[in-house]
């Protein structure tokens, strides 16, 4: 297929030697900036090496990716969860499915099918309701972290980093889905930020993040940016810039704009800079990176002379290392009537932070100008200590009840949080 | 009589999350098969074929899970993975953490070592790995590894041929490395103490 963008061979990405303080204005600006050619094929098939680690100080060292039970966890453990997790009054949480291991972004088949996604494991996953007993089937095997998904017109549409794959007619072939048809592929195939997450607009086009392939620098031209992808014809367009790595976002509902999160750049300091809620109100806006980081701080080495009233700041500033991914307005009628619009975030939580937060869903009360937001935590209980984790959640769904449900890629299960009056 | 208390004893044993299964005849048998490539005690004495002695216990469960999955290909491991459950991928991680690990032999090559340690500093090793390179939860221990699997791992990854976790951080990294900073790295950490 053709598309309407083409990759740029022009764009050199520079990214910086920082240096052992974890203070911003102290950083060593006479270190020379290390540079990475774009133009040419390696630069698209192996990203720099450091694009996770290397930015970090010396009091930073040592923190790297936790990573989860490999098998989720056990009944036991999911029964602990369910017991520390705090939700506002009248709230309930229970596990709905167990064994959906590194479970990502979820889409609703037509007929009640739930498909959920995953990390490294490289698994789609369906889960069916057997009058009540849910039985989790493993539908596709050893893709290349296949953490979007979309449900439209009876296809299952599975997003792999460099290709966007449609299964046709997927509920009734839960168990022979095929290799499916390669609808859209102009994306990089490395895997640094290129795992995505995928919002379907009215007219049934795909809003698709790109990451860089690093934690800072200049991007090439074809990423850092937020396309919309028409999955009939594979025609796309650049639809917002200067995003850094985005794994969530929802249409809102009132105004058809779509909102999404973001996980701001690493190895500053604990406490800077935040990750963002943002809105896109027209085509092309740019959201800062990697010249300025919510809306007010602008990058030690990369503004470059920029100033952050150059670029559209953020809904909301949600808190550092907080790693916001999967979002929802909630359009259903279960809960209290004050929730219905509001955002649902499922934060991921820190990696790189010395005392973890995040990993928890935050609630966000905003009108549709995206003006005054603010936010409280909702679902809380998953971090324990200052570095540990029973659980992550990573995406959120509406259930046709109104109920929510809630995946976590740690825990490897998907739970259901509903509400009743006392 | 004793016949029908051991039988009650067995089952208390089985119902307690504590005992944890590392002693469980059930799992020893497993672990027998991994002992013909592996070795005995879970230290390899094949060429290529890495010791288990040691390793961190997630590490273990996540390489079962990722041969299991498809996500890590290999000819021998992956009908095996395909046939175990989580209990048994718990358990194995458990069975092998708890052995002592290989104890490195004596350096006859310390210059070669120099190198590598120098390597290991530019490739950030340790920011993962831990300085003992003993590993630590998913991420493998390296010290006292055969050294001609050190190699191969490195080559594994900087072919693609083996992605690993961390979102593919191995790949990432050993894809930079040349053929020299390998032989030297893997060298070091074969004879790290």
């Amino acid at each position: 297929m053709k598309s309407m963008i083409h990759r740029s061979v022009l764009a050199l990405a520079a990214v910086a030697l920082l240096a052992g303080t974890s203070t911003v204005n102290a950083q060593d600006k006479s270190k020379p900036l290390k540079k990475y050619e774009s133009g040419t094929k390696e630069f698209w098939t192996h990203p720099p090496d450091d694009w996770f680690l290397g930015d970090e100080t010396e009091a930073q060292k040592g923190l790297a990716p936790p990573s989860g039970p490999p098998t989720g966890a056990s009944d036991a453990e999911l029964a602990n969860i369910v017991k520390k997790v705090k939700l506002p009054a009248g709230f309930k949480m229970e596990v709905y499915a167990s064994g959906v291991l590194a479970a990502r972004q979820m889409a609703w088949g037509d007929k009640g099918t739930l498909f959920v996604g995953s990390f490294g494991l490289g698994n789609v996953y369906a889960i069916k309701d057997n009058n009540g007993k849910k039985e989790v089937k493993t539908i596709l095997k050893g893709l290349n972290m296949p953490t979007g998904l979309a449900f439209k017109d009876g296809a299952l549409y599975v997003i792999a980093v460099d290709k966007l794959i449609r299964y046709d007619n997927a509920e009734a072939n839960l168990d022979k889905l095929g290799d499916g048809k390669v609808v859209y592929d102009d994306m990089p195939s490395y895997a640094a930020h290129g795992w995505k997450y995928i919002a379907v607009d009215k007219e049934g086009w795909f809003y698709i993040p790109f990451g860089p392939p690093f934690n800072i620098g200049v991007p090439p031209t074809s990423v850092s940016q937020i396309r919309r992808v028409d999955p009939k014809t594979g025609n796309a367009e650049i639809y917002a810039l200067g995003v850094r790595n985005s794994v969530g976002g929802d249409v809102d509902p009132r105004t058809g704009k779509y909102w999404f999160t973001e996980n701001a750049r690493d190895w500053v300091s604990d406490d800077l800079p935040s990750d963002k809620l943002n809105m896109i109100s027209k085509l092309g806006e740019h959201f800062g990176y990697p010249y300025c980081h919510q809306g007010d701080l602008p990058d030690p080495k990369f503004a470059m002379g920029h100033k952050c009233s150059e670029f559209t700041p953020p809904v909301l500033n949600l808190g550092a290392h907080v790693a916001p991914l999967g979002m929802k307005f909630y359009t259903g009628d279960q809960f209290p009537a004050e929730y219905k619009n509001n955002i649902l975030i499922a934060e991921h939580g820190s990696w790189n932070r010395h005392k973890y937060q995040g990993g928890r869903i935050m609630r966000v009360i905003v009108g549709p100008d995206g003006k005054n937001a603010k936010q409280e935590v909702f679902a809380s209980g998953w971090i324990e200590g200052d570095q540990g984790y029973l659980g992550r959640p990573d995406d959120i769904i509406l259930a046709k009840d109104g109920s929510i449900l809630v995946a976590d890629d740690w825990a490897g299960a998907i739970y259901r949080i509903s509400y009743s009056k006392k | 009589m004793r016949i029908v208390r051991f039988g009650l004893l067995s089952a208390a044993i089985l119902l307690t999350p504590a005992s944890h299964a590392a002693d469980n005849a059930a799992i020893k048998e497993k672990a027998a098969v991994c002992a013909g490539c592996h070795g005995e005690n879970g230290i390899s004495q094949t060429e290529n074929i890495p010791s288990l002695a040691g390793q961190p216990d997630q590490f273990i469960q996540w390489q079962l899970v990722f041969f299991r999955a498809g996500s890590r290909k290999n000819e021998q491991m992956q009908p095996i993975a395909e046939q175990i459950t989580n209990e048994d991928v718990r358990n194995l991680g458990a069975y092998f953490a708890a052995m002592a690990p290989p104890t490195a032999a004596e350096d006859k090559d310390p210059d070669l070592s120099k190198k590598g340690a120098q390597v290991a500093v530019g490739r950030r090793c340790a920011s993962c790995h831990t300085d003992s390179f003993a590993g630590t939860k998913a991420v493998a221990r390296l010290a006292g590894q055969r050294e001609e699997y050190l190699v191969k791992a490195l080559h594994d990854y900087k072919s693609s041929q083996r992605v690993g976790g961390g979102g593919a951080a191995m790949a990432d990294v050993a894809y930079h490395m040349s053929d020299e900073e390998i032989t030297a790295v893997s060298h070091y950490l074969a004879y790290f103490k």
